[in-house]
């Protein structure tokens, strides 16, 4: 049986992960609700956000932080020409299918050149307040994770204060929720889709620097990313945002606690564990409404 | 929507044609290794035949159903890692392993179809990546069994033969599943079960409300298609004789069947083949030249994208189409067929045929449409 002090700092690492987990399920939550797309590039995105925040420090000597204020701008506007000009050229019929694919290609080629700029090379930002940490209970919690947690809080704060009190959110929130309706009351549902996706790129852009923090990054990670992330959507329920935000602290607290005595690998199972037993079971998921179920 | 499958486009490009076109290809498979130069060119010719078989086991389920798995490596790779273990582990003869590896690999996909197919699409996408990233996990973490990331050595079934040899062997070993795989393939194209399949694939909720089973018809193609996926990986494993689970649990695998699939046209009995052909073709020459660097990853999504976007029907369909245009170019009205054919139909047309094939032009009175002028007597 593990000590309390063991349980309890597994229990503060599991909310923090899940903070981070529910930051990005929320964008791939925003991206489903808009187009009924299953993004696969947004973990790309995640890692390539991530390279660039350890290459402005890296080579720049810049803290890590500070290269949000260039690649949230930047992931926004490469979200929305990626709806713009890429999604919305795929025929209705197969968007779904089509969009997958689309979207894995782009992931594929993110990794890919991600790999050639920066070789497969493991790389970890060095930074002064790295290996602090504080104590809380007899548990030891790296400030990085803090920081990485808090940037995860404000994020998600940010985007449930977009969604609910801006007229953009309105806009968009209407775009998801019936986009012919949207039209009619002069909504341009294009243009909003698009910067819809721009926002939910932008989470990827948080995230990104967030775990550029306090991990290891190396050009395939993302598929380790990704696996988890479709299993929070899916437990979640697919389009719902509360869902998604749930089932993330939900799964990654029940993945940090099966650390102990499984150890980091197996502890993965647990999403697709939940995954299969979800669709299995209950496939519009936890939390879903309408739409989750017929995907 | 333009579809592959109505039977204006197969009278286009003319049966003989056709015909001769398989039979040349046949000579051509079946002939590769007396004049390939070097045991070496033989072997990438077994590698592009697995690539063939595994995509067009993919397009049972890709090309009918239009559900799109990402995760048909993975199944591959589990029925070689299943052959590789029942011989080393259980001590099976060679090909009784791989039949049993292959029901094996047919039985895990019944409860994985039943996840992943009971809601539309997305899910099913999602379940066939984790699928990947799940059976990775445990092939590499689950040491004692499969070896680990050491890998696995498999025996090969026949020890006493030189390399060129083997290499022959597993060419024609290979080349029969293929036209195996296509045979049944063609079978299911032409059979009500098929029918039912692109029923799916057009409209899920209209084949449904139809009558048509649909969860039933996709889990029982599902299955099929993971069978085929696992025989074609056991033969694999049997023929290379070392499994590495990086390789075995590949999402790029996956995808380049996708690739290959959707390159030749998933609407074709022959369109994987030809997909398979020109990309794994490719994929060999650029192994031979510049060695596996990350370039390789990126032009494989450059190509996807591409392929997705500007040509989601395939290499066939898109030749089928320019043929036409340089062929038939008298056929420049917008209607199918033009006013003076019909009049021709009819006057060729015995008394009594069915009448269904003529425009709803003389119906009797107070019928609703066409259909129901043959219900006479």
């Amino acid at each position: 049986m593990p000590s309390g002090a063991l349980l309890f700092q597994s229990v503060i690492l599991g909310l923090l992960l899940g903070g981070l987990y529910a930051l990005l399920a929320a964008g791939l939550t925003l991206y489903f609700g808009i187009m009924r797309v299953v993004m696969i590039a947004h973990s790309a995105f995640l890692i390539l956000a991530a390279y660039l925040a350890w290459w402005s420090h890296a080579r720049l000597g810049v803290d890590p932080l500070l290269s949000m204020v260039v690649t949230i701008p930047l992931f926004f506007g490469l979200g929305v020409l990626l709806q713009r000009l890429l999604l919305a050229r795929l025929r209705p019929v197969t968007l779904t299918m089509m969009s997958v694919l689309l979207t894995f290609a782009i992931a594929v080629l993110i990794e890919g050149l991600l790999g050639y700029a920066f070789t497969g090379t493991q790389r970890r930002i060095q930074l002064g307040y790295g290996s602090a940490s504080i104590g809380l209970f007899g548990a030891r919690i790296a400030v990085v994770k803090l920081i990485a947690f808090g940037l995860a809080a404000v994020a998600l704060l940010t985007l449930y204060l977009l969604l609910k009190r801006t007229r953009f959110g309105w806009a968009l929130r209407a775009t998801i929720q019936h986009p012919d309706a949207a039209r009619l009351i002069g909504i341009d549902t294009d243009r909003i889709a698009g910067f819809g996706f721009g926002v939910g790129l932008a989470t990827a852009a948080v995230g990104g620097t967030a775990l550029a923090l306090d991990t290891t990054i190396y050009p395939s990670l993302h598929w380790h990313w990704i696996g988890p992330l479709m299993a929070i959507i899916v437990v979640g329920g697919l389009g719902s945002v509360p869902g998604a935000a749930v089932a993330a602290m939900l799964l990654g607290l029940v993945q940090s606690l099966l650390q102990i005595p499984l150890g980091t690998t197996w502890a993965q199972t647990v999403f697709y564990l939940a995954l299969f037993a979800t669709l299995a079971f209950r496939p519009q998921g936890f939390f879903g409404g309408r739409l989750a179920q017929r995907f | 929507m333009p579809s592959a499958s109505d039977p204006t486009r197969a009278h286009r490009l003319g049966g003989p044609l056709r015909a001769v076109a398989i039979l040349a290809l046949a000579a051509a498979v079946l002939s590769f290794p007396s004049w390939a130069p070097n045991p070496y060119i033989l072997s990438a010719g077994v590698v592009v035949l697995n690539y063939a078989v595994l995509s067009t086991s993919w397009n049972f389920v890709g090309g009918f159903t239009g559900y799109i798995s990402l995760g048909h490596g993975a199944l591959a790779g589990l029925g070689g890692y299943a052959t590789g273990l029942l011989v080393v582990r259980a001590g099976l003869p060679s090909f009784v392993a791989l039949a049993a590896a292959t029901l094996l690999v047919a039985a895990v996909a019944v409860p994985i179809g039943y996840a992943a197919l009971r809601v539309r699409g997305a899910s099913f996408v999602i379940v066939s990546i984790a699928l990947v990233l799940i059976l990775l996990l445990v092939a590499q973490s689950w040491a004692s069994l499969t070896g680990g990331s050491r890998g696995l050595v498999v025996p090969r079934p026949f020890p006493g033969l030189l390399r060129p040899e083997h290499h022959r062997i597993f060419f024609y070993l290979f080349a029969a599943l293929l036209a195996l795989a296509l045979l049944v393939w063609w079978l299911v194209d032409r059979s009500r079960f098929g029918l039912g399949l692109k029923a799916i694939r057009e409209d899920e909720d209209k084949a449904e409300s139809l009558g048509t089973p649909t969860f039933a018809y996709k889990l029982v193609v599902f299955v099929v298609s993971a069978g085929f996926t696992g025989l074609a990986g056991g033969l694999y494993a049997l023929w290379f004789g070392d499994l590495d689970p990086v390789f075995q649990f590949s999402i790029l695998t996956g995808s380049y069947l996708v690739l290959m699939a959707l390159l030749g046209g998933v609407r074709q009995l022959f369109g994987p083949l030809v997909g398979a052909l020109v990309v794994g073709v490719g994929l060999e020459y650029f192994k031979v030249e510049f060695g596996n660097t990350p370039l390789h990853l990126a032009a494989t999504g450059l190509l996807l994208a591409l392929v997705v976007l500007f040509m989601p029907d395939g290499v066939l369909p898109a030749v089928g189409a320019l043929a036409d245009r340089f062929l038939r170019p008298a056929q420049s009205s917008i209607r199918e067929v033009t006013a003076a054919e019909l009049r021709e139909q009819r006057d060729t047309a015995p008394p009594g045929a069915d009448r269904a094939a003529d425009p709803p032009t003389e119906l009797p009175v107070g019928a609703v449409d066409g259909r129901s002028g043959k219900e006479g007597p």
